[in-house]
């Protein structure tokens, strides 16, 4: 078929790759890839028996019209930002933290210590509880970080393994020595008022997204105002050249590699002391995706993850609904994620390339 | 070799009214484009049968493009192409198999880890595969001894030289059955030596009936190997000569559009000693010696080139001298820092030393991040611009800006756009604006003027001259003996991982292309 | 002795999936594509496997090869998305996993297959030589697929190292660009490869269900595509390695029953964290060794384009 063939009758399709596109254009690229994405969530949803009237008022009248709705979504979204940045500050060093889920869970373990064994005074019970659990996100991160410094262990896969392996951690936790002595259920005591994150007075929005959003000032001056976050952007694109100017990429990679679990380490304290006000056995489920999928459609910009983190937080808050009124299961929140991450990311192909019909 | 022979003599004098099947290959009118920039302006080649047929013309001049297009890589925009006398649309390479033309690339296209046979074997898949193996081995034996290679047929093409790499590319197309034979730049990897032999080897193909295009920018191969030349320049058709007709200066004319001559500007005031390597060796990951023993020394002043056939241990001397590869023995020393073997490249960057490597898109340069940002780096790490937790941008806008206009980079519309899309020759005035704007005071160049055009390549040396005027020493290592005979203050070689000579300029070329395959 | 001859003679049955995986990751990956969705193909074939057991009863194997074909059908869109559309191929692996995550258990619960348990595909009996002490037991009385597994890892590294399509195979995931110049239709190759890929996995997941544990519970892979994915790293892209491995790791997962079951007392959890552990230890080990960066694929996880300037 592919022999020499008479000029005139060949027609094909011919594919260039562009150089720059403007800004508008790429946003317009992404907006109906997300649109596409939507779109096809809503037939998935009218599939499995939910009716359009009824996404529209799971998803627009409920959340919008009611306060309380809007500030569950804007509490959901706390923890999410937070993973988000966690996300985004590995994915700056090339680092693909898989393991947030696992950070999250002994950063959970590091407050849920401090809590249960009564350690320091009660007016900085808080701030310990967090601090540990930045300390053991970061320690459960440690390894995987440092394999891959000096091995070239795939981190991808080393993360990942240890998320099963901190999770079967939590259980033995959580049916061994801390289970809840109250209740005898498999999830610790429930912490004490002043080891939990105070409540702002509207609806069940509480002090977690301060603590997120202080995270995305912070993260905004890390990633794009210092001198640390501008060398970050040489990491990123190209790691050998930051290296050959003498940027010190080892040391830079392993400090983002800790900040992002650290970060991921505190969302687990964000949840336990807010929402749950204890450490639960499920309470990280998702977290982990759902970060790595709101850095990439945020493309590592901390404003952007807000944004990106309040969709994600109102499809949980509607998923969960949906759940009760219409059997539709949780994971199908997880589903819609998958489905406008995978058009978005098809739709970067019209972004860098050009098809045009060659004769 | 200049003796053309008669039927070409014919052909030219023939023109129009030559019979449509004594030309094998005919591209007229080719034009070409990627995105806004044109590759190939209405270009016309014609190949005759039993030519050696030189397409000259300098780096970007559309070359490799107008063949790339010959061997089905590229599908024209415009144009016709014309094998024995039929319109063709080539629409791959294996399509251009099929008609009989065949290209050996500039990068070789060369699976690693299989031998020559599998390699070859992969455009071949009939028959059933431990039988085919046979058949193919001896063929490929048959074919090598036609040509008059020699090769090991059973190691991976990786463990094999460059120039035994060629010969399998080579072979390759001849077990193909191509006839009409595109050879892109083939003796820019060879020593000199390897090369005459390389071409003369073609000749005696063209001899026995196939037709030969050599793209080349070296004049004295075209002129010495060829029986007609065609130049191009900047994506254009130029004209299509005969070599006895022509003057060097000539055909210079026509490849540059107007004369540009470099001529050696020698050291005037060499000072102290600045740089000296003693016994200096590291290991490749397969535990063997990459670097061996290496000794020279650079004073001030001075420009130290450094000749030899790549891969002999050049790119892993940067990276030991730049500290991005470990010294496994020996020492670096530099004038008023002392021992600097242990030093990290940031330290080694705050002694005064600069880098302009071989591979500027790898190593040199982010394209993705936008050119200012490329310029600032170097600074930006000694705490300039700002500080440690703030960048300060219009700083940098603003300095990147003087910087591009005093090294006269082109093609710059705004200090943010990304750095990926500047040309080759104003990517590397780039690097050298960055390196040099800490005044170093050792600059280490490898192969600077590596797809540059000759503009491009003559500023790039008056940089690096300039340089060395203002004190610095400079290590220039180049595969392009030209480029070291006309900068060098003093000439060594490099073989094997080792300096195997050392020589004073004005140095001998023969002598040096000596050393550079001596002792193997 | 008698717990070494049960425990030896459930390891078949436990490494099948991991062997089925990873001789399907290796074909994918000697492509050069990077394929990190193992464990959305292992889900979407354990769900189907038990979906069709539960619609069509007594037909197993047609359970397993529904299996083989609805996570082929999911390999097409990842290998669209990365060979054709030229995705990141990390973030398009991990898509693959979370949709698969979400589909498996919206479909499970919405046609009612979750934690409904069937009959699934028994062990075979050839009589006397099955009866045979020991080797009887451990090499003549196991299910159907563990065979079809050998012939499988036969036929395909034969394929993979002794023809002319495996010799393009190759071709394509070392260097992408020389095959094209050779003929070779690079995006053909990868694109089947991923199915070839995908078939394999699935058939694995399918085997989960229908063979292993005869019921569907949500996210019941369990990790194994990971594990998976470790054990080709380790075993370096070579499919007799990679049958080790999957022998190794179906020796432990046939050790945990075992243990419990004899009554050895050890803190249950830290007996579950095993697989995983010992994956990380591996990898650890592996990068350890001499020819850590051998063999692999050096066009890995790089998309091939062919008229790219630059």
């Amino acid at each position: 078929m592919t022999d020499g063939v008479p000029a005139r009758q060949l027609w094909r399709l011919h594919l260039e790759i562009r150089d720059h596109m403007p800004l508008w254009q790429q946003a317009m690229i992404v907006g109906s890839g997300a649109a596409a994405g939507l779109f096809i969530s809503v037939c998935v949803l009218m599939i499995s028996g939910v009716s359009l009237s009824a996404l529209w008022n799971e998803f627009v009248v409920f959340i919008f019209t009611n306060p309380r709705n809007l500030s569950a979504v804007m509490t959901q979204s706390a923890p999410l930002i937070i993973v988000g940045l966690a996300a985004a500050i590995a994915f700056k060093v090339r680092f693909w933290n898989i393991g947030i889920e696992g950070q999250m869970i002994f950063g959970a373990i590091g407050a849920t210590f401090v809590a249960t064994f009564d350690i320091g005074p009660e007016t900085l019970r808080l701030p310990l509880m967090a601090i540990f659990a930045m300390l053991g996100g970061m320690a459960w991160m440690a390894l995987p970080a440092i394999l891959k410094l000096r091995l070239q262990v795939n981190e991808i896969i080393s993360t990942l393994l240890l998320n099963y392996i901190a999770f079967n951690f939590l259980l033995h936790l959580l049916y061994g020595p801390w289970q809840d002595p109250v209740s005898s259920f498999p999830h610790s005591e429930q912490f004490a008022s002043f080891e939990r994150l105070t409540s702002l007075n509207w609806g069940n929005l509480d002090f977690s997204l301060v603590v997120a959003l202080g995270l995305v000032a912070v993260s905004f001056w890390l990633l794009i105002s210092s001198r640390f976050g501008f060398l970050l952007n040489f990491i990123h694109s190209n790691p050998q050249m930051a290296r050959a100017m003498g940027v010190r990429v080892g040391m830079l990679t392993l400090i983002a590699a800790l900040s992002s679990g650290a970060f991921a380490g505190l969302s687990g304290f964000v949840v336990s002391a807010g929402i749950e006000s204890r450490m639960t056995q499920s309470f990280f489920i998702g977290f982990g995706f759902s970060g790595i999928l709101i850095a990439f459609l945020a493309r590592n910009n901390p404003l952007t993850i807000v944004v990106v983190s309040l969709f994600v937080a109102t499809l949980m808050i509607a998923g969960q609904s949906l759940q009760v009124f219409y059997q539709i299961p949780f994971a199908t929140v997880q589903l819609i994620q998958a489905i406008v991450v995978i058009c978005v990311a098809a739709s970067e192909f019209f972004m860098r390339h050009r098809i045009r019909l060659a004769s | 070799m200049n003796q053309i022979p008669d039927r070409i003599d014919k052909a030219i004098a023939g023109g129009p009214e030559l019979a449509p099947d004594s030309r094998f290959l005919v591209l007229s009118g080719i034009v070409k484009s990627f995105g806004d920039f044109c590759a190939l302006d209405n270009v016309d080649f014609d190949l005759e049968r039993g030519e050696v047929h030189a397409l000259l013309g300098e780096n970007g001049a559309g070359k490799s493009s107008l063949m790339n297009v010959a061997a089905g890589l590229y599908t024209p925009d415009k144009g016709k192409v014309l094998v024995e006398g039929s319109a063709v649309a080539i629409k791959g390479p294996a399509a251009a198999a099929r008609l009989g033309i065949g290209m050996v690339h500039q990068h070789y296209k060369l699976v690693r880890p299989f031998n020559a046979v599998e390699n070859i074997l992969l455009s071949h898949p009939t028959g059933r595969y431990e039988k085919s193996t046979q058949r193919m081995r001896s063929l490929i034996a048959e074919k090598a001894e036609v040509v008059g290679f020699e090769i090991d047929l059973d190691r991976p093409v990786a463990s094999l030289s460059v120039a035994e790499q060629q010969r399998v590319e080579i072979l390759k197309i001849l077990v193909a059955g191509a006839h009409i034979i595109i050879l892109d730049e083939p003796t820019a990897v060879l020593t000199d030596e390897e090369g005459e032999r390389l071409l003369t080897a073609m000749r005696k193909l063209a001899e026995d009936g196939c037709s030969i295009v050599l793209v080349t920018h070296n004049l004295k191969e075209a002129l010495n190997y060829s029986d007609r030349i065609t130049v191009m320049r900047g994506g254009k058709y130029v004209d299509t000569v005969n070599p006895g007709d022509v003057t060097p200066a000539d055909l210079t004319n026509m490849i540059v559009g107007q004369s540009i001559v470099e001529r050696p500007h020698p050291a005037e005031n060499i000072g102290d000693v600045r740089l000296k390597v003693s016994a200096l060796g590291t290991n490749r990951d397969d535990d063997a010696r990459a670097l061996d023993n290496v000794d020279f020394q650079v004073s001030s002043g001075e420009i130290y080139g450094i000749a030899g056939v790549g891969g002999n241990g050049q790119d892993e001397l940067v990276s030991v001298l730049m500290g991005l590869l470990p010294a496994v023995r020996g020492h670096i020393h530099l004038d008023k820092q002392g021992d600097i073997t242990r030093a990290r490249t940031d330290e080694r960057r705050g002694f005064g030393m600069a880098c302009i490597p071989a591979d500027r898109h790898q190593f040199a340069l982010c394209g993705d991040l936008p050119i200012s940002d490329n310029f600032a780096i170097s600074k930006v790490l000694e705490g300039q611009y700002g500080t440690w937790s703030r960048v300060d941008r219009k700083k940098i806008t603003g300095a990147t800006r003087d910087a591009l206009s005093s090294y006269d980079v082109q093609g710059v519309r705004r200090e943010d756009q990304r750095a990926g899309l500047l040309s080759g020759g104003n990517a590397q005035k780039l690097v050298i604006a960055r390196e040099f704007s800490g005044q170093p005071s050792v600059v280490i160049a490898h192969s600077p003027n590596r797809g540059l055009d000759v503009r491009a390549s003559a500023a790039v040396h008056g940089y690096l001259r300039s340089a060395r005027d203002a004190g610095a020493a400079v290590i220039l290592i180049s595969e392009d003996l030209d480029e070291i005979m006309l900068l060098s203050d003093r000439i060594g070689v490099m073989n094997s991982g080792s300096i195997v000579a050392e020589f004073m300029t004005p140095a001998d070329r023969h002598e040096i292309g000596g050393a550079m395959i001596g002792h193997d | 002795m008698d717990f070494l001859i049960n425990w030896l003679a459930n390891v078949p049955g436990f490494a099948v999936p991991f062997a089925l995986g990873a001789m399907g990751l290796i074909i994918c990956e000697k492509s050069g594509v990077l394929n990190l969705g193992a464990e959305g193909y292992l889900l979407v074939g354990a769900m189907i496997g038990a979906g069709s057991m539960l619609t069509f009863p007594g037909h197993p194997y047609l359970a397993l090869t529904l299996a083989a074909l609805a996570s082929a059908l999911l390999s097409v869109l990842f290998a669209v998305l990365v060979v054709h559309l030229r995705v990141n191929q990390v973030i398009s692996g991990l898509a693959i996993v979370f949709l698969a995550q979400g589909l498996t258990s919206l479909v499970a619960g919405k046609m009612g297959w979750t934690n409904k348990a069937f009959s699934g595909l028994g062990d075979i009996n050839l009589g006397p030589i099955s009866d045979i002490p020991v080797i009887g037991l451990i090499v003549f009385r196991q299910d159907p697929i563990v065979y079809v597994t050998v012939a499988l890892f036969i036929v395909a590294s034969y394929v993979t190292y002794r023809t002319h399509a495996g010799l393009r195979l190759r071709a394509v995931g070392e260097n992408p660009e020389a095959s094209d110049a050779a003929g070779i239709p690079v995006l053909s190759y990868r694109f089947a490869a991923v199915l070839i890929g995908g078939l394999f996995l699935g058939l694995a997941g399918g085997y989960l269900t229908v063979v292993v544990s005869k019921i569907w519970v949500d996210n019941m892979a369990g990790g194994r595509g990971w594990i998976i994915i470790a054990l080709v790293i380790f075993a370096r892209w070579r499919p007799w390695r990679a049958l080790g491995g999957a022998i190794l790791f179906g020796c432990i997962e046939a050790l945990i029953p075992r243990v419990a079951a004899i009554g050895i007392q050890l803190p249950q959890y830290f007996v579950l964290m095993l697989p995983y552990a010992v994956t990380l230890a591996v990898m650890i080990w592996t990068s350890l060794s001499k020819d850590a960066l051998s063999n692999d694929p050096s066009a890995l996880g790089r998309p091939f384009v062919r008229e790219e300037r630059r």
